[in-house]
């Protein structure tokens, strides 16, 4: 019997004409593993809220059709049942905590069924030992990770036993680390309990290896089902359509392959064979790597020996030197707590250093406010929300402008344009979709012709889509002379868009350098198409150089190799 | 909340309705006895019990803030009050005062509120250091549960909004906003953006956190509590004993033993009174023996 079955499913929001779920006809088995992928408005997230039964009871709105949970008609099915049939995790942990207290929080569904005491502490202690948070139970929320939080609202949910999890991009506001680990918790409920899970995913490089099935929407309808096949045997990236792709399969995709691989090792298999069947004298790759970027400018920031900790704290920055010069275009990577961010809050003058010296243009940062320090340097944050207040778009990016007492309208005309925000020029910027409000804020903060752009974590959230929009956006504002300095974990986006990188480690920068030498040769600081062509051909780290160097090898012998595999 | 930090000893593992017990009963006998010696008895156990707690440092910070008014009670207290008759300085008009005399018993009488004052002080900061306000808002729980619950969200999403607020002031100083400069009047302007930004991300972040309660079932039906606290012997132990002490005060209040007499002259104060007083102030050490004595026998 099948876990979901959704029959000639239609649902409008309140006051829309245009339906979210446009006739959905779908059925998932029980325990599988379906990964649900597509643009912002595509009804992703429509679809788990009518699943969870949300819609249209939080909602409200309209429905038609039928939902089945373990062919149970959603309809007659009363809350505590539906809620103890299927869970549901949202993509922000800090807000959909309730409780002050791990424990409480875990207990918060249970109690709200009103279970007996003994059983809600057998649930607690199951839930503890195997999401491991025991050692967590009896501390705050407020002191946990944003990886540890998403864990105990996983718990939350998983404690009232339900066989069918939902989740809405879980992993998107995580960092990589805390991402796998939720990821490989959520595959062992799968193969070990059995538990029928849909996953919303942007990220398919970081969870297409556990799905077995995988959804492509598109306004409000199934675009793609795609099933990925067999799990024990070798398996192959979907044709999906090249925005979805992650960039390993994306690659091969654009080269013309048909069959795409998902792991590195895949890639390098086939790699490995072009390469033998290709002859010598035509290997390419074997080159200086390129040099990349506009002509290095003026000194823009010179850090000079700057220490730096937090009152009562361990010192954060250790003995930092740094340069950034007009038309640099450098990303910082490094684990978490390694001092990214507050470097970044010492170039903007949010910080001033306890020793050393953070020098603007030749002035001391300490002699600089930060109002004056922001004309010349423009600051971008995680959360696009926290820009976004005025009634428009367009007002939004004046507001800026009258702050630096500049009244440059047809300026302000242009970025709209140049970030193709014109059509929204009247239109509230808290309506937009997650990639439009980045493009807001950004064009808030870059209006006042600033000489540096500094961006914490630009990527978090967006999908790949938005990431290539993003980072060529950045190319072209760098390209105009902007230099541009962003923290990231995103190794690949690094590689493809930045020119230089540095490596932070432990409050120091511990390398810096042009992208082709620090992230060729690395293991982990290194992006999939690095791990790819890693001694095979140098100097390949972008898309574009990737698929040269692969219609090169392929090229004379593609149909050969077609058969072959 | 932002005070309680979890030490391991028997006064942070009781349980929190033997907690906010013994701190209600040393709080009302505080109230009922004005007899110095049952203050001083109050007094002494609290800190006996804060020391076995290990907040003797937090405690001192307490109290030095509250000499301050001790010195008020004092000093307000020997300049108006006309009551007593053993005069140890007589000295020069004051105006609107007169004369300016001080007795001892006015002395004794500002110093004997004081002492109240003081172990109101004391026992408020066992409980603020002790009790874990989380549990003691749960017990609240079982009384009235969408307050408390209401409560419990305000508490939890109070240190995001401060977080929220540091975070968007520096975004808008980012953007070019004096805020550190100006009157009053426009820096008050210039935190409004501030403001409607917290109220709007406040708004979209309480509208995901209804559904993620009702997706979790919330309202469905009637509700059960979940008790993460156990009861121990020591825990029924020091509630009788609590009650033990405040029949007794209660008693003795009704007798007339724990009060006493400033005015006109000091009231003498027997041996009974000093038995009396330091039999109650023992019954409450209880906690501080029992925390003693567990770590000199650990079971």
């Amino acid at each position: 019997m099948a876990a979901i079955k959704i029959q000639d499913l239609s649902y409008y929001y309140p006051e829309t004409i245009k339906p979210a779920l446009n006739r959905i006809n779908l059925e998932i088995p029980e325990g599988q593993l379906l990964i649900v992928i597509g643009d912002s408005g595509s009804g992703k997230s429509t679809l788990l809220r009518v699943v969870s039964g949300l819609a249209p009871t939080f909602y409200n709105g309209n429905l038609h059709g039928k939902v089945f949970l373990h062919g149970e008609d959603t309809v007659k099915m009363s809350r505590q049942e539906m809620v103890q049939k299927v869970g549901i995790v949202f993509q922000n942990p800090e807000s959909q905590l309730v409780m002050n207290n791990v424990e409480q929080e875990i207990v918060f569904g249970l109690e709200n069924l009103g279970l007996p005491g003994n059983l809600m502490k057998r649930r607690v202690m199951e839930m503890s030992s195997s999401l491991g948070l025991s050692g967590d139970l009896v501390k705050g929320v407020a002191e946990l990770s944003g990886g540890q939080k998403q864990k105990v609202a996983l718990a939350g949910v998983l404690a009232m036993q339900p066989g069918i999890i939902l989740l809405d991009e879980p992993t998107s506001q995580l960092d990589p680390v805390a991402a796998e680990e939720l990821l490989n918790i959520i595959r062992r409920l799968n193969e070990d309990n059995g538990i029928t899970v849909v996953m919303i995913e942007q990220r398919l490089e970081r969870c297409c290896h556990l799905a077995d099935r995988i959804l492509i929407m598109e306004n409000g309808v199934i675009a793609a089902d795609i099933n990925t096949g067999s799990r024990g045997g070798r398996m192959w990236m979907p044709r999906a359509p090249l925005a979805y792709l992650p960039p390993l399969p994306n690659l091969f995709a654009r080269a013309g392959f048909q069959e795409l691989p998902i792991t590195v090792k895949q890639g390098r298999q086939m790699l490995n064979s072009l390469m033998a069947a290709s002859d010598s004298a035509s290997k390419p790759g074997q080159d200086t790597p390129p040099v990349i970027g506009p002509v290095k400018g003026q000194e823009l920031i010179d850090i000079q020996n700057l220490w730096f900790s937090y009152p009562d704290k361990e010192e954060v920055i250790k003995n930092l030197n740094l340069i950034i010069r007009e038309g640099d275009f450098i990303a910082l990577l490094g684990e978490n707590g390694a001092g990214k961010t507050t470097l970044l809050k010492h170039i903007n003058g949010l910080l001033k250093p306890c020793r050393g010296q953070v020098k603007l243009a030749g002035q001391d940062s300490k002699d600089l406010a930060i109002e004056e320090i922001a004309a010349s340097v423009a600051y971008l944050s995680q959360d696009p929300n926290d820009y976004l207040f005025m009634p428009s778009v367009k007002d939004e990016i004046l507001f800026t402008l009258k702050n630096f007492n500049l009244d440059d309208e047809t300026y302000a005309e242009e970025i709209m344009k140049r970030f193709k925000l014109e059509a929204y020029r009247h239109g509230n910027p808290r309506d937009l979709s997650t990639g439009e409000r980045q493009r807001v804020a950004l064009a808030a903060v870059l209006v006042s012709k600033p000489r540096l752009l500094i961006l914490d974590e630009p990527t978090r959230g967006l999908d790949y889509g938005l990431k290539k929009e993003l980072g060529e956006l950045l190319q072209e504002i760098n390209g105009q002379g902007t230099a541009v300095v962003m923290v990231t974990h995103d190794v690949d986006f690094a590689a493809e868009y930045a020119q230089d990188i540095c490596l932070m480690f432990q409050g120091q920068i511990i390398e810096r350098g042009s992208k082709y030498e620090v992230l060729q040769h690395s293991t982990y600081y290194t992006p999939q198409l690095g791990k790819l062509f890693n001694n095979i051909v140098d100097n390949v780290i972008t898309m574009d150089r990737g698929v040269r160097v692969l219609l090169e090898l392929a090229g004379p012998i593609k149909s050969e190799l077609a058969s072959v595999l | 909340m932002l005070t309680y930090q979890f030490k391991d000893n028997l006064i942070y593992k009781l349980h929190p309705l033997t907690s906010i017990i013994f701190v209600g009963v040393v709080f009302v006998l505080a109230l009922i006895f004005s007899h110095p010696a049952y203050l001083l008895g109050l007094l002494i156990s609290v800190w006996v019990v804060l020391g076995a707690a290990g907040n003797l440092k937090e405690g001192q910070s307490y109290i030095k803030f509250s000499l301050i008014m001790v010195l008020m009670i004092v000093l307000i207290n020997v300049l108006f009050a006309r009551a007593g008759t053993t005069i140890i300085y007589r000295g020069v008009d004051i105006p609107l005062i007169g004369a300016l005399e001080i007795s001892l018993e006015a002395i004794a009488y500002g110093l004997g509120m004081s002492l109240r004052l003081l172990v109101i002080i004391s026992v408020f900061c066992l409980y603020t250091y002790t009790v874990n306000p989380d549990k003691a808002l749960h017990l609240g729980g079982r009384l009235g549960g969408k307050s408390v619950l209401a409560i419990t969200l305000s508490l939890r999403l109070f240190p995001l909004m401060i977080k929220d607020f540091q975070r968007i002031s520096e975004i808008q100083r980012c953007r070019g906003v004096k805020l550190s400069t100006g009157s009053l009047w426009q820096r008050a302007k210039k935190t409004l953006p501030i403001i409607s930004i917290i109220l709007l991300s406040s708004l979209e972040r309480s509208l995901q956190l209804a559904e993620s309660m009702q997706a979790r079932g919330y309202g469905s039906g009637p509700r059960s509590t979940y008790d993460r606290d156990l009861w121990r012997p020591r825990d029924y132990l020091i509630i009788a004993l609590s009650i033990m002490a405040l029949f007794l005060g209660i008693c003795s209040a009704i007798k007339g033993w724990s009060a006493y007499r400033y005015y006109p002259i000091l009231e003498e104060i027997s041996g009974l009174d000093w038995i009396l007083a330091s039999f109650i102030a023992m019954i409450l050490l209880l906690p501080a023996i029992l925390n003693w004595g567990g770590k000199k026998w650990p079971l």
